[in-house]
This record gives C-alpha cells, structure tokens and sequence, in this order.
C-alpha cells in the first residue's frame, strides 16, 4: 500500500490551523513519515492541487476564486476535513451572515468592488460546507492539537474521528469553576463546544463562543436567560453571532419567528417552576 | 464502633501524622467556591466542612484519565501509579455518596480503577457542618452516616468525637495515641445530642422523601417534564457535581503510527442526547424531557440494584445549574407549585 496523500489548503482565516500543526512535534514527523504531504502552504512550497485521500481546509471562503479552488481540491480528494471555526462554521468574518447589507458594508471598508477586486471576485463569507459536502469537522480557534491528531490518526486508519460533542460547562465543571452565568455573567460555554479545556473560565473569563456552537444547543433557553439577567436583545445577538457562524444564524432565525422573543420576561408553563 | 474524643486544638498535629498513610488532601478556597486539594501549607486547609464544588468523588471517580498505555501488543493499566491519600474534610452526605458509587463499582461491577482509588484513600469525614442555602441531607436521611469512612471527626464545639470506621482509621489512631481519649462521657454525649438539634434547627429547605418517591411513578406524564426539557441547556453541569453521578465513557486513542496509544476515560452524563444515541441513529430518549425524567427517577424514586433514590440531599444541583432545574424546584413542579419551603 503506498502512502496516502493529503494535502492542507488555506482560504480566508488566520493560518492559526496550519501553526498548530506545525507545532505537533514528534507526531508531525510521523506524519510525515507516513503520509506524502502535497499541499501545506505555511511549510513548503510546490503546493498542488491533485488526487488526494483527504484533504484538510481551513479559512472560510469570501471569493469567487476561493470557492472555485475547494470546488477543485473537493473533485480531487476522497475524504474532506474542516478545520477550525472558519472553515466550519463561517468564523468571525461571517458574524453578519444573512443579515444583509454586505455590499453596502463592502464598498464602505474597500470602495468600489468593480475597480479593485477583478480577479478575485468577492463574496460574503461563508463556511466550506455552504458550498462542498464535508466529511469531518474539527472546530476550534484554533484547532487543538490534540483533537487534530486523533482526527487525522482516525481518518488515516479509515475509522471516523469521535470528539467532545458535549458544550464547554462540562469541562469548565472538571475544573472545578465557579459559574459565571450564574453570576449574571454572559457566558457562552452552555452553547458552545467542548475541548478547549475549558481555557478562558479558569481565568474567570465568560466564554466567547470560539469554538463554534454546540452539536446540541438550546438558543431559545440562554437567551431567555440572557434577558432575564438584563442583557437587550441587540447585546445576545451579537454575542451569538460572533463566533456562532452559520448554525447560530439558522437557530436565531427560528427564535425571532416565534412571537416576541425580545420580550423581557419569557412565559413560564403553570405548576410552580 | 469504637469512639474516642480529641482536643480541637491537636487536629493539625493529628493530620500531619496522618501524612505517613498518604498525601494529605482536604477542602481549601478557590475563588468564591471551595474545591479538594492537596494540602502543602496546612494554613489554606478549611477545617469546617464545606460544599466542595465537586464532591470527593472526584478522587475516587476522576473525571479523565488514562486507564493504560499500549505499546504494540503489550499494555501497561495506570493502576499502580495511584497515590496513597489522606482525604480530610469529607462531609456525611458525600460518604453516603461514595457507599452508592461502592454498591455499583465494589459489588455488581467491580472496577479496578475505582476499587484501587477507593482502597488506597483514607476518609476522615467531618459533621456538624452548619447546613446552608440548598442543604437536603437531613430529608434525605443522609445527615449521619456509620460506615464508608475511616475516621469520622463529630465537631462539637470544644472537642471532636472521633469514631473509628476501619482498620486503617484505627492505624492512623494508633501513630499518636496521646492525641486521643477513650473515656467518653456522659458530658460528651449530652455535647453531642445538643450540637445535633442545634444543627437540625438550622436547615431551611426540605423534601418529605415518604412521599416523593410515588409521586414520582405518578408523574410519569406530568407537564413538569416537558417544561424542564425545553428550559435544560444540556450543559451536563449538575451530573458533573452530583455525588452519585457515576456514569462514564472510554475513548481508544491511538498515535499516528498506530503502534501506541491510550485508552481514556471521561465522565459522561446521561442527559446528552448522544447519551441514548445507538448504533444506526436510533435514540432511546430522544427528547431531553425523556433524559430529564430518566435522571430525576435516579435521584428521587429508585437508583441500581439497592432500588433507593440515590439523591443524598449535598445542595450541588442547587447551586449548579443556570437554569434552575434541581432536586428542589422538581419536586416543587410535581408538587404542583405547593412545596412550601421550610423546616423539615
Ligand atoms: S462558567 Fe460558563 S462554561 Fe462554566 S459552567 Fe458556567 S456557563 Fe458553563
Ligand atoms: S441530585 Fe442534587 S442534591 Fe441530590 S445528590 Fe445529586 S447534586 Fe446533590
Ligand atoms: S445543570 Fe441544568 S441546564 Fe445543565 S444539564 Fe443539568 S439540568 Fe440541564
């Protein structure tokens, strides 16, 4: 059996997944060992686009060219990973995903598309899989290490990589934490995925949302929450949106069809609780 | 049971004797909770007991580690790297947590991990705590407790009556025999009952457990259940803090070149959808409302093979979840709102 090839490309982000698999140690040579490297723009040179086992992205996607290139690397490659929350979710630059007004934002930061932009044709940000069908997911901001070396390890061997699906708290109570969100904090770790060890609670910092929202999540009951603590709807949402990408764009659309959710006390069923 | 008493004042020199038997472990303050720790400056040991924001189950039943290390064919367990500890500190409603974890791990399914972990701790437990906010072990009836620990240190103001629980409690008794007395008297005992109904007066929240537990086969269709599954975040934060919450998962996980790697092992909680989740997608419990009524069925109406409810009254999912869903205000639901609170 000869080695099977991967290749790492990178669209619109901060390069942070690529840092991160560089800094893999003694796990990266056996990687490279085991694996024949085609693409990995922050390591080598020569990158190509070709027949791959898989293919790990990272960076959302914001131009045309983008979305032509992973609609080629997505043809070429058997088995397609996203890694990090831009490649999976939309990252910070999808904040405003679905809100509209995004030519009207662009020509304020860049002025008039036509005259700058030829070649690469811009876009409003959006997550790899609003465009290809991807495989796995690694989120993160960046990716941990550790969950990128079971991944790969697991998609190598053939078997599906199997990560924390449970939101931040769980780790935050490992740590054994005082909770913020009790403390009238805006703290994000029920919504948000789990494997970062839970970082910014040990330093008493309410969690942002970086690592994208949970697999399963309950919008509708922290943000009823949220306003019970005295947060304005505008505040939650921004919130939410930050690091939420897509998903939280699609479960903060459902939440506003239903009637009155910025109303300020949510309705409780009778019976006492 | 034999029981000795002791001047307050030679606990510190008592513990630090104790530390020939293992590292001395106890609560100390962390932030605005208080959390086990190991006990180097003996100054930041709490003496009084106290809710730690997790219970001792932490050190018996961690939350991740590694059960062994494989190299090629050959495995080596982590048993014999477990430390010997002295876990001081530990109050009646934990130790009766840890006499349902030992039911489950000891006897039906005995677990090397935990048995060793549990052999090699010794448990010095502390009453009268002064019961706070959310305090439930006297409804529970786990407010006094006669095994399940090695020493049990009775604080009764001027002294500690200190019962002797095990073998290994009576070692350590016997490394500084002049610390301790064995003339009880009536002086002690009448100190004792009068330190007792002093503390019974001070709880201020309860549940009438002759009751609660039909009234939970009868609410099997209570809209209670709906409504804490549609508030509950799935935060897993109360199963993480519940000293009977045992349940786990283990992880195979592999090095690159596939020749070593570990098996993990992490605590898991059974209100995660992917908790009931079975091979080809089908999921048990499928609503959280589902999961809610499974775990509160646990706490409050039958737990294993003893068929108890396994709450043990500690508070921690009072002062736990976000969203106030607890022993307390289910009961209340199901009470239908008239739970008063108030003395047992
Ligand atoms: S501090 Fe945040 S992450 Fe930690 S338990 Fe509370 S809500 Fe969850
Ligand atoms: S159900 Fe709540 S009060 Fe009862 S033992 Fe568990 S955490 Fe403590
Ligand atoms: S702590 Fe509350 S919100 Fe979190 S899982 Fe438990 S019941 Fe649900």
């Amino acid at each position: 059996m000869g080695k099977k090839k991967i290749g790492i490309y990178s669209f619109s982000g901060c390069s942070g997944e690529q840092l991160v698999i560089l800094e893999c140690g003694a796990e990266l040579f056996n990687l490279c060992d085991l694996t024949e490297i085609k693409s990995f723009p922050m390591a080598q040179s020569n990158n190509e686009y070709t027949l791959l086992d898989i293919g790990l992205l990272e960076g959302s996607i914001t131009t045309e060219r983008q979305k032509r290139e992973l609609k080629e690397i997505r043809s070429h490659a058997k088995i397609l990973v996203a890694m990090g929350i831009c490649a999976c979710f939309g990252g910070i630059q999808s904040m405003k995903l679905g809100e509209g007004g995004w030519k009207k934002r662009f020509q304020k930061v860049y002025g008039d598309e036509d005259k700058l932009f030829k070649t690469m044709k811009p876009l409003e940000s959006k997550p790899c899989n609003a465009f290809v069908k991807i495989d796995y997911y690694i989120p993160g901001c960046p990716i941990d290490k550790k969950q990128f070396l079971h991944s790969i390890t697991h998609v190598l061997n053939g078997s599906s990589p199997y990560l924390y699906q449970f939101s931040v708290c769980t780790e935050c109570k490992w740590k054994e934490n005082d909770c913020l969100l009790l403390r009238g904090l805006p703290c994000l770790g029920p919504l948000t995925r789990g494997g970062c060890g839970a970082a910014c609670l040990c330093y008493n910092i309410p969690c942002v949302g970086c690592w994208g929202p949970a697999e399963v999540l309950n919008v509708p009951s922290e943000y009823r929450l949220l306003i019970e603590k005295g947060y304005t709807t505008e505040e939650i949402q921004r919130k939410f949106r930050k690091f939420g990408g897509a998903p939280m764009v699609e479960c903060l659309k459902k939440i506003m069809k239903q009637s009155n959710y910025s109303a300020t006390k949510a309705p409780r069923l009778k019976g006492g609780i | 049971m034999r029981v000795l008493w002791m001047k307050k004042e030679d606990l510190r020199e008592f513990l630090e004797s104790s530390k020939q038997f293992g590292e001395l472990w106890g609560p100390v303050q962390k932030g605005e909770v208080y959390v086990y720790d190991k006990i180097d400056d003996f100054s930041r040991l709490i003496l009084e007991p106290k809710r730690t924001l997790l219970p001792v189950k932490k050190l018996i039943h961690p939350p991740e580690f590694n059960i062994l290390r494989y190299e090629g064919e050959t495995y080596k367990t982590e048993l014999e790297n477990i430390p010997r500890r002295v876990v001081y500190g530990v109050p009646p409603c934990d130790i009766h947590g840890l006499l349902i974890l030992d039911d489950l791990f000891r006897r039906y399914y005995p677990d090397p991990y935990y048995i060793t972990r549990r052999e090699r701790t010794a448990i010095l437990g502390v009453s009268f705590c002064t019961p706070t906010e959310g305090c439930l072990c006297k409804s529970m009836g786990t407010d006094v407790v006669q095994e399940g620990f090695d020493l049990f240190f009775s604080d009764l103001k001027d002294f500690y009556l200190v019962w002797v629980g095990s073998s290994l409690g009576d070692d350590m008794v016997k490394v500084r025999p002049d610390l301790f007395n064995n003339n009880i008297t009536r002086k002690h005992l009448d100190k004792f009952m009068e330190c007792k109904k002093e503390r019974d007066e001070k709880f201020t929240k309860s549940i009438d457990m002759t009751v609660i537990p039909d009234i939970m086969e009868l609410s099997y269709d209570s809209p209670v259940w709906e409504e804490i599954g549609e508030r509950c975040l799935e935060c897993g934060a109360c199963t993480m803090v519940c000293p009977t919450c045992n349940c786990y998962n283990v992880v195979d996980e592999p090095s690159i070149s596939g020749f070593t790697g570990e098996r993990r092992r992490y605590w898991d909680c059974c209100i995660f959808t992917e908790y009931s989740l079975v091979a080809g997608g089908d999921n048990f419990r499928a609503t959280r409302a589902d999961r809610l009524k499974l775990w509160y069925t646990h706490k409050l109406k039958s737990f294993g093979y003893s068929g108890k409810p396994a709450c043990v009254g500690c508070g921690r999912c009072i002062d736990t979840c976000p969203v106030d869903i607890n022993v307390l205000s289910v009961v209340r639901g199901l009470l239908g709102g008239k739970e008063k609170e108030g003395k047992s």
